[in-house]
């Protein structure tokens, strides 16, 4: 599979491991090199922070042409990711382009987390929580964060 | 994983949400369909499948759930599947559980194969000459 694996992967994936991005590691699994097992540490001044949230992340066949698929592992109180780890990114969606890298898309998932869009929501109910009492839903959240993304 | 060398394996957890994505669009002319039991089941194991009854046979308008699980090794291995509804058919066990041993799609399961293969497939065999005429338990009935 190794050998059929297109350079652009293999050299992102070198680089991932090599340069990694402060907070955010991402490592192929060992039977499916296009599958990533992702862990970005909540960031600080979030409610996230002192979390450890897993994500796993996979390329599909035409990427980079089409966007890679990212979900959430590790439950998560934000208003733009569901109850099934799906994330609402436009750059995993319209905006999406080839110049991007697997980097940038962890990179813009960890500022996400910084900066929760609650105008765009995927979760309306958590979403209208954020408009409605942001200083609450950001104590759901860090419950959350106690609760569920905690190292094993 | 079983595949061809160098083609592009889908992990378990995105198939299931492209299976998923799929199911909540609708499938071609909606005989059969399928979602998730539970929104929250982040490891996507529980699934309900209805199957509506093929014209001119004996389950003609019946609407059939179906429980469907898929485990870790799904779609290397297939689901598991089970009728909620009563039916009489050659390859549903008398508690509801669709036999592999019958039912070749489960028998002879292939990574290709989803849950609208496996619900297409079973009404199709709904259909079939040995299963058409069959006497059925009265609508509506469940195991």
């Amino acid at each position: 599979m190794d050998g059929q694996l297109p350079r652009r992967i293999i050299k992102e994936t070198q680089r991932l491991l090599s340069e990694p991005v402060p907070g955010i590691s991402a490592a192929p699994s060992d039977d499916n090199l296009r599958y990533f097992n992702v862990i970005i540490l909540g960031p600080d001044s979030s409610p996230y922070q002192g979390g450890v949230f897993k994500l796993e992340l996979f390329l599909p066949e035409d990427y980079p042409m089409a966007a890679p698929k990212v979900r959430f592992l590790t439950k998560i109180y934000h208003p733009n990711v569901d109850k099934l780890g799906r994330i609402c990114l436009d750059i995993l969606k319209d905006k999406w382009s080839p110049a991007l890298q697997i980097r940038t898309v962890l990179l813009s998932i960890q500022a996400l987390m910084s900066a929760p869009n609650p105008d765009d929501p995927l979760d309306e109910n958590i979403a209208r929580h954020w408009k409605t009492n942001e200083a609450d839903a950001m104590n759901t959240a860090r419950q959350w964060t106690a609760a569920h993304a905690q190292p094993a | 994983m079983q595949s061809a060398p160098g083609s592009v394996v889908v992990p378990r957890n995105f198939r299931l949400l492209e299976e998923l994505e799929k199911g909540e669009k609708g499938i071609g002319d909606g005989t059969v369909s399928y979602g998730m039991d539970s929104a929250d089941d982040m490891l996507m194991r529980h699934w309900t499948g209805t199957i509506i009854g093929p014209p001119n046979t004996v389950h003609d308008g019946r609407i059939y759930t179906l429980k469907i699980y898929c485990d870790e090794s799904y779609p290397d291995r297939p689901p598991q599947v089970r009728f909620q509804s009563r039916i009489q058919m050659s390859c549903v066990a008398p508690n509801g559980v669709v036999d592999p041993r019958v039912f070749q799609v489960l028998g002879r399961w292939s990574r290709q194969y989803t849950m609208e293969t496996v619900l297409t497939e079973l009404r199709r065999e709904m259909a079939q000459p040995h299963n058409r005429k069959l006497p059925q338990p009265p609508e509506g009935s469940t195991y």
